[in-house]
């Protein structure tokens, strides 16, 4: 009744299988999707894209001793535009996955701005392959407010495409009950009695960028020999048994739990987690600063867009927007705003660093981070 | 004094080998019991931690114990539409799949036919590639067929019944393969045509395997994750949305969707139980 | 007497077949034909050629054999031990739970409900390194006054492991479960012990069970990723891994696919190898 399947007739029957991959014919009519044209008029809806804990919020307002509504609904009272704010940005890798498919056909993504960070590769991708929609600058006259070090990245010289939302600084966390201070790099990836309890980034920018610094490399020139000499000093500890894991933004509980005796850490997370026992520093050669910027994707309102933008970019506005999100700003007058309404709040450097932890503070070279050959490496050492 | 000299040698074998006897019985049960345990151990920790009032952003250290995350159980943003979304598409794949797969296990196992053994590769091949893949190269679908297919809703609906139909097919296969066909000749037999001998004979002879099928289904479409992720446009079932939180921290109000999910499938399979209890204390009553 | 599909039956299989195997290729045959057609390409994103590059094949073969192979180790050694811890607990609801066995069943499938991070998660506060169980492993010296789970192989296997456990037992208590009482009454009868009744009746019939648990277990294990993600070093990197990390991070679409497909062959060459253990009459029915 039941015939048997000999071995022979299941490899056919594969290979008969197989062969209907070759479709190429009905691949030639892929793409090309009619792109939704960025309308010139001003809409009644903004529909904002962003991480995670990057926003006030009544909780977070009242903590920072904040009153009034929140920056969303103060935009919606002077301007009439509903804001639909989504946290939808889990990680720049996995958010550029989600809309790479749409962008490349030339199809909007239903979002008016999105936000991805310069310490990696997707952001010079949305601009080179031209996802990005130019800013209305006529629009953004707050856009002089913008402070001198951002002016002009590597990435957007003339600031056509992006405006900085947020920064945040990189640098080593320990956790106290586990060990004393960890304060170099060369600590973290050698000292033996971490062995098994350090973590660093899967991100190359950040990890590499604190490693070149250590090797006295500049992390925002980088040249194949840098790259080598900073690559080596991982591969180095990854040996040895030093580096537990390549985290993402999910190394804080475990550096919590002692899971971890200390890790690259991220000022803000640091900061937003208010765990006395966690302490954070910048490494004695120096950390890396990112910033996540806003741009328009294809099939954004760019009028609307930047009247949200021109609005965050008052100082006011950043300072309730630095406080309520424990993040750095780069509006200009933001730490002198942020005094009125909160002084002991925004004594505190991590939100608003001095002068001197600026000065420490240094850039990735997005020439380093969207070259294929490193990354290919690099996903080597973490065995991908 | 003889007697009791004589008794006493025969009666401590007697307890040692009635242990051993005792304990070889029920090794079985224990070792389910204990099976069970290493199961919902995690479970467990899940259920407790959601009556914790964390001290800050972290759930791992029990503080105090409150009612406050049940009660507030939506105060987090989305989670409310993630696990509404979440239980619909299960039950509407689920119910999808377990149609199509049994349609096809049947054909498969009872029937001769050209493309038999490319049926079986057929429903193989998803099993045997990684849900990455899946859901990348369905992605590449839908982009292509925008005009039909929006990301959303109904594509992880037509993704989630696409992997677990392969599912279905296997596990009722295992059970049509043992399958009685005398019960099916029968019936026929006895006059009754094929439609009914499948409502009144075959389908409630499978209806169990159909079943756990279905059981597996919707846990597995509850539970996905990866190829949601690439499906789902801006649409978040629970998986996703916990994917997202979980970068920072995981807030109590997920512990309690979890384990409210957790309870209420126990729930109704002890109700179950008491009436499958009731209809046999019933039959025994009739008899 | 005559219905419909006695009269057409030739028809049968086929009108059984195809609403389910319509599903199957529209929305699984043709994507892995846009997978087949990326796989040959060639170039840097977005700006792919089809160019038929088979040196993605024998290039990702080449520099991921290490992960590969892991993968099918771990993979292996997850699937016996899946059938070891599952077989006796199936066993016991099949023929000794009664009442209760559809409980019991539930208990299987009950941590698919409990979402795969959130049960992770749990395992990760269970096993940290500061916690009870590593302590009391510790205490026993079981573990060196260093040891710890995570991080580690076994924590790795043991994920995947927990993780594919109802994948072996659903299949194999459907198996079980059709089992005749009265076959194995009947092996006593002819003064077969337990255990010879167990091994010359029961073993065999389960057998379609064994076989599509294991097949159930084994090749998804084969593609994850999340285990050794989140419960390992990078010494433990999956296949799956790779292929995640190409298609997210290094955007290599031409190699993800290459290798998605290098995956699925080793699985196809490891499901013949089975059929012609277990005889593929097994395999087919």
């Amino acid at each position: 009744m039941n015939p048997r399947l000999t071995r022979q007739e299941l490899l056919r029957r594969g290979a008969a299988g197989t062969a209907l991959l070759a479709f190429p014919s009905l691949l030639a009519a892929c793409g090309g999707g009619d792109g939704d044209e960025a309308t010139g008029e001003l809409k009644d809806v903004l529909n904002f894209s962003n991480w995670e804990l990057y926003m006030d919020t009544p909780q977070t307002r009242k903590a920072a001793g904040l009153t009034g509504p929140t920056t969303l609904q103060q935009f919606t009272a002077e301007t009439q535009i509903k804001v639909n704010y989504f946290e939808d940005v889990i990680s720049n890798s996995e958010y550029f996955a989600t809309v790479q498919g749409r962008l490349r056909q030339g199809q909007g993504i239903d979002r008016d701005i999105i936000v991805s960070t310069d310490n990696d590769r997707f952001l010079g991708t949305y601009l080179s392959n031209g996802w990005a929609l130019k800013l209305d600058k006529s629009l953004i006259p707050n856009i002089e407010n913008l402070v001198d070090a951002q002016a002009h990245p590597p990435f957007d010289p003339d600031r056509e495409y992006t405006l900085p939302w947020f920064s945040g600084m990189d640098g080593i966390a320990w956790n106290e009950d586990v060990t004393g201070p960890v304060t170099t790099v060369t600590q973290l990836l050698e000292d033996p009695k971490l062995n098994g309890k350090v973590g660093v980034w899967n991100s190359m920018g950040d990890t590499l960028g604190l490693v070149m610094l250590e090797n006295g490399d500049d992390p925002a020139k980088v040249t194949d020999e840098s790259f080598d000499r900073a690559l080596a000093v991982i591969q180095k500890a990854q040996d040895a048994g030093q580096i537990r894991r390549f985290y993402g933004n999910d190394y804080a509980q475990p550096l919590s739990t002692g899971d971890l005796a200390a890790s690259m850490a991220w000022s803000g997370d640091i900061l937003n987690l208010g765990d006395p026992k966690l302490k954070w520093v910048i490494p004695e050669k120096g950390g890396i600063i990112w910033t996540d910027n806003m741009l328009i994707p294809t099939g954004g309102s760019v009028p609307t867009a930047s009247t949200y933008m021109n609005f965050v970019y008052d100082p006011n506005i950043a300072a309730q927007l630095s406080l309520g999100a424990n993040y750095i700003s780069s509006v200009k007058g933001v730490p002198e705003e942020a005094a009125k309404l909160n002084p002991d709040a925004a004594a505190n450097t991590l939100a608003f660093p001095t002068d001197d932890m600026l000065s420490q503070m240094h850039q990735n070279d997005p020439a380093m981070l969207t070259n294929p050959d490193y990354e290919k490496r690099w996903l080597a050492v973490q065995g991908k | 004094m003889t007697s009791v000299a004589a008794a006493s040698p025969r009666a401590r074998p007697g307890v040692a080998r009635r242990a051993w006897a005792f304990a070889k019985r029920h090794a079985l049960a224990v070792y389910a019991l204990l099976a069970v345990g290493y199961l919902m151990l995690p479970i467990a920790v899940v259920i407790l931690f959601s009556f914790n009032k964390p001290a800050g952003r972290f759930n791992y250290v029990w503080e105090e114990f409150t009612f406050d995350n049940w009660i507030d159980w939506n105060a987090v943003l989305g989670i409310q539409n993630a696990i509404v979304t979440s239980i619909e598409i299960g039950l509407l794949a689920t119910v999808v799949a377990t149609a199509l797969g049994t349609l096809i296990a049947m054909a498969i196992v009872r029937h001769r036919f050209v493309g038999r053994g490319a049926t079986n590769l057929l429903v193989f091949l998803p099993m045997s590639t990684p849900e990455i893949v899946l859901g990348a190269s369905l992605l590449t679908l839908f982009l292509n067929t925008t005009a039909i297919f929006q990301l959303g809703f109904v594509t992880i609906f037509i993704a989630h019944v696409m992997f677990i139909v392969s599912f279905v097919v296997v596990t009722v296969k295992a059970r049509l393969i043992g399958f009685d066909r005398h019960l099916e000749e029968a019936a026929m037999d006895l006059g009754a045509n094929e439609l009914t001998t499948f409502r009144k004979v075959t389908l409630p002879l499978i209806a169990p395997a159909m079943l756990a099928a279905a059981l597996l289904g919707f846990a597995l479409s509850i539970d996905d994750f990866v190829i949601t992720y690439f499906n789902a446009g801006g649409t978040q079932t629970f998986p996703i949305f916990v994917w997202g939180i979980a970068r920072v921290a995981v807030p109590p109000q997920v512990n309690v969707i979890a384990s409210a999910i957790f309870i209420v499938a126990i729930a109704l399979a002890l109700g179950n139980v008491l009436w499958q209890y009731r209809s046999a204390k019933r039959a025994q009553g009739a008899a | 007497m005559g219905s419909f599909f006695h009269r057409h039956g030739a028809f049968t299989p086929y009108l059984l077949l195809a609403p389910g195997i319509l599903w199957l290729a529209i929305f699984f045959l043709i994507p892995l034909a846009f997978l087949g057609y990326e796989s040959l390409q060639s170039g840097l994103f977005p700006d792919f050629q089809f160019t038929w590059e088979l040196s993605n094949f024998s290039n990702g073969i080449r520099d991921y054999r290490e992960q590969i192979v892991r993968s099918f180790v771990y993979a292996g050694i997850a699937t016996i031990a899946c059938l070891v811890l599952a077989y006796p607990l199936v066993y016991w609801i099949a023929f000794r739970a009664g009442p209760w066995r559809n409980l019991f069943l539930l208990f299987i499938v009950a941590p698919f409900f409990v979402t795969y991070l959130v049960r992770t998660l749990a395992w990760l506060n269970i096993l940290a390194d500061e916690g009870p169980v590593v302590g009391a492993l510790r205490a026993v010296h079981i573990l060196g006054p260093d040891g710890r789970l995570l991080a580690t192989t076994f924590a790795v296997v043991s994920g995947i492991t927990y993780n594919f456990f109802p994948f072996m037992a659903l299949p194999l208590y459907v198996s079980l479960e059709q089992i005749d009482p009265r076959l194995l009454e009947a092996a006593k009868d002819l003064y077969a012990s337990s255990t010879q009744a167990f091994l010359r009746v029961t073993l065999p019939l389960s057998a379609p069970g064994i076989v599509a648990g294991t097949l159930l277990t084994f090749i998804p294990a084969a593609g994850d990723f999340i285990n050794a993600a989140l419960l390992g070093t990078p010494g433990q990197a999956m296949i799956g891994n790779v292929i995640q990390a190409k298609f997210l991070e290094s955007l290599d679409y031409p190699g993800a696919a290459s290798l998605s497909f290098v995956l699925m062959g080793l699985i196809l060459v490891a499901l013949l190898v089975y059929a012609r253990i277990v005889g593929s009459e097994r395999l087919t029915g």
